[in-house]
């Protein structure tokens, strides 16, 4: 097989916009986890309602991308506030497998609810871009590609901003490396955590909002993400964010390079068999020492 | 008196149970009494690991969908006869659980259960994806009836006979296990196992047997339930077996062998009375899962074992 240099740096640039994104939903599950150590998964169902949000909201504004984003955004974190608020503000932090039945329970409801409502049927989302792209030499990305990859960039970039110097941040950073603690110095655990669901939501409605435009919008869309992103939260190492957006570009490249040369079935079975091998050789994940222990 | 109660009781169950191809002729009605058995003994395999060693494994789904297709490929590829998939499914399937298990075991609860679901839904899309194998979406069809003794067990009513045996003899299977010294040391280790380890009792291979065994039986149930369908493709692999399964323990109550039996007989015919929309009927059963998770956690039998407790706290005052 010859290997097109052409073809290798589009796979690549395609691999890291796809990692981006993943990234986006691992770290919500990390920030979840290290402030109340339990697994949200209804995650990926609110990917889906962000992408469903997004393919509403843009006929309204007339395809303006912008607007449409920040609305998405707005919609999942009032979600996400819900869902603390009704549900998981009833757990305590032991109750691990409890939480995980519970969301799931959850997630069972929203994809059945959406797919009732709205059908099953995949939607293409349109925007002000459409397949408008740029091209560098021979290497062409789409607009809403780079786009959400900025997005997701910034999000990140924003992020450690807000965990490492504000109050704000460093409460939740505080919660996670020592409850008690953190109790004692007059941090409550309920505000934080619900500030955590509600951040995380809100990454999640980003990602949502940012994949709409690429892939076709359905129920089941949140589904197939969600089983990458617990991977990468295993193979980061659970509630640490650095290691967690590490772990997904990583994956994003090497299954953009595995789909670009082998079959598909391989593809998917990457990850699995990448997080076997990191649990042999590290049971804490891939990035235990240094990093920022979420928060 | 009280000690055989139990037992008798489960006995006539049985063979009233059995019965049910005699009293009624509809296939319909026959289906659902199959689909009650397997999804019961399927539930109580998910019990073994989650409700007495206390790991939530969602791989149930995966070892349920390879049983499924290593017993109809036994007899459809290789040539096999039908008993010998489903040894094969358990095989294979015990196999896997310790390949999976293993590392998993060594790091602590909240990975276990995030390892098992990649690996349901990596059965999934391997099921989907590996097409000179599994051809894929469209499945294998037409999967023979099994023979035995030179009878053909062909039809709903016919095949009910296997389904019957098999559920009996995994839950006898099951229930002494359960009931053994090995049983209690799984229920121990759930409950502390640090105190396990001080009593000089290594757990992960406790553990990793419950995992092998509840793979191993869950993957023979998949290997009839295909055989009742009569065709497996993809959607053997639906999460809403899954949810089945986790409902079952859930109600009937984690940890309790006859909680989860009962459930398992109630539950399965639940769906069919649910039956009026497809789509609402997922709905409710999650609405189900989150209210039961809420009001009573620890299920049925879990709530009566607490009333009990109140009341005799009340005599003894």
């Amino acid at each position: 097989m010859t290997v097109d240099a052409t073809y290798l740096v589009q796979l690549t640039l395609n691999g890291i916009a796809l990692g981006l994104l993943y990234a986006l939903i691992a770290v919500g599950l990390s920030l979840i986890f290290g402030v109340m150590e339990i697994i949200n998964f209804a995650h990926g169902e609110l990917l889906m309602l962000g992408a469903f949000a997004m393919a509403f909201v843009l006929p309204v504004t007339g395809l303006l991308y912008w607007p449409a984003l920040a609305a998405a955004i707005l919609a999942i974190m009032l979600v996400g506030w819900a869902i603390y608020e009704v549900l998981l503000v009833r757990l305590r932090t032991d109750e691990f497998e409890r939480s995980i039945l519970i969301t799931l329970g959850l997630s069972i409801i929203l994809i059945h609810l959406m797919q009732y409502f709205f059908t099953a049927t995949p939607r293409l989302v349109d925007t002000q871009y459409g397949f408008n792209g740029v091209e560098i030499g021979s290497i062409r990305i789409t607009w809403t590609r780079v786009i959400g990859a900025g997005a997701a960039l910034a999000a990140f970039a924003g992020l450690y901003l807000v965990l490492r110097y504000t109050q704000f941040g460093r409460a939740m950073r505080a919660i996670a490396q020592n409850r008690e603690a953190a109790l004692m110095v007059g941090i409550r655990p309920r505000v934080v955590a619900r500030n955590a669901v509600v951040l995380a939501a809100g990454l999640c409605g980003l990602a949502g909002a940012a994949i709409a435009p690429i892939q076709l919008v359905t129920p089941y869309m949140g589904q197939f993400l969600i089983f990458k992103a617990f991977a990468l939260v295993i193979i980061g190492g659970l509630g640490n964010i650095p290691g967690a957006i590490a772990a997904a570009i990583g994956l994003g490249l090497i299954e953009s390079w595995i789909g670009g040369f082998f079959e598909i079935a391989w593809q998917e079975g990457a990850v699995f068999v990448i997080m076997i091998v990191v649990l042999f050789l590290r049971p804490d994940g891939l990035f235990k020492k240094g990093g920022m222990r979420v928060g | 008196m009280k000690l055989l109660a139990a037992p008798l009781a489960s006995m006539v169950a049985a063979l009233l149970l059995a019965a049910l191809p005699l009293v009624t002729s509809s296939n319909y009605v026959i289906g659902i009494g199959l689909s009650a058995l397997i999804f019961t003994v399927a539930a109580a395999a998910l019990n073994l690991i989650y409700g007495y060693t206390g790991l939530l494994s969602f791989a149930q789904l995966g070892f349920w969908g390879i049983g499924g297709y290593a017993t109809a490929l036994t007899v459809v590829t290789f040539g096999g006869n039908f008993w010998w998939g489903l040894l094969w499914a358990a095989l294979v399937n015990a196999v896997l659980a310790i390949v999976v298990g293993y590392p998993t075991l060594r790091t602590n609860r909240h990975a276990f259960v995030i390892v098992t679901l990649t690996f349901a839904l990596l059965v999934t899309l391997i099921a989907r994806d590996w097409v000179s194998l599994t051809r894929g979406p469209l499945g294998i069809p037409n999967l023979p009836a099994p023979e035995a003794f030179g009878h053909r067990f062909a039809g709903t009513a016919q095949f009910y006979w296997v389904a019957w045996a098999f559920s009996v003899a995994m839950l006898g299977f099951l229930y002494a296990l359960c009931s053994s010294r090995i049983g209690r040391t799984l229920v121990a280790i759930k409950q502390n196992e640090p105190l396990v380890r001080a009593q000089g009792i290594a757990p992960v291979p406790y553990k990793l047997a419950a995992f092998a065994i509840s793979a191993a039986i869950t993957g023979a149930a998949g290997g009839v339930y295909c055989f009742h369908l009569g065709i497996i493709d993809p959607l053997f692999l639906d999460f809403y077996y899954m949810q089945t399964f986790l409902i079952i323990v859930i109600i009937g109550g984690a940890g309790s062998f006859w909680g989860v039996v009962v459930a398992g007989v109630v539950m399965s015919a639940l769906p069919e009375l649910l039956r009026f929309s497809e789509d609402l009927r997922m709905v409710i059963y999650g609405a189900i899962l989150v209210v039961a998770m809420f009001v009573m956690p620890s299920g049925a039998a879990g709530w009566l074992r607490e009333r009990q407790l109140l009341r005799m706290r009340e005599h003894v005052r």
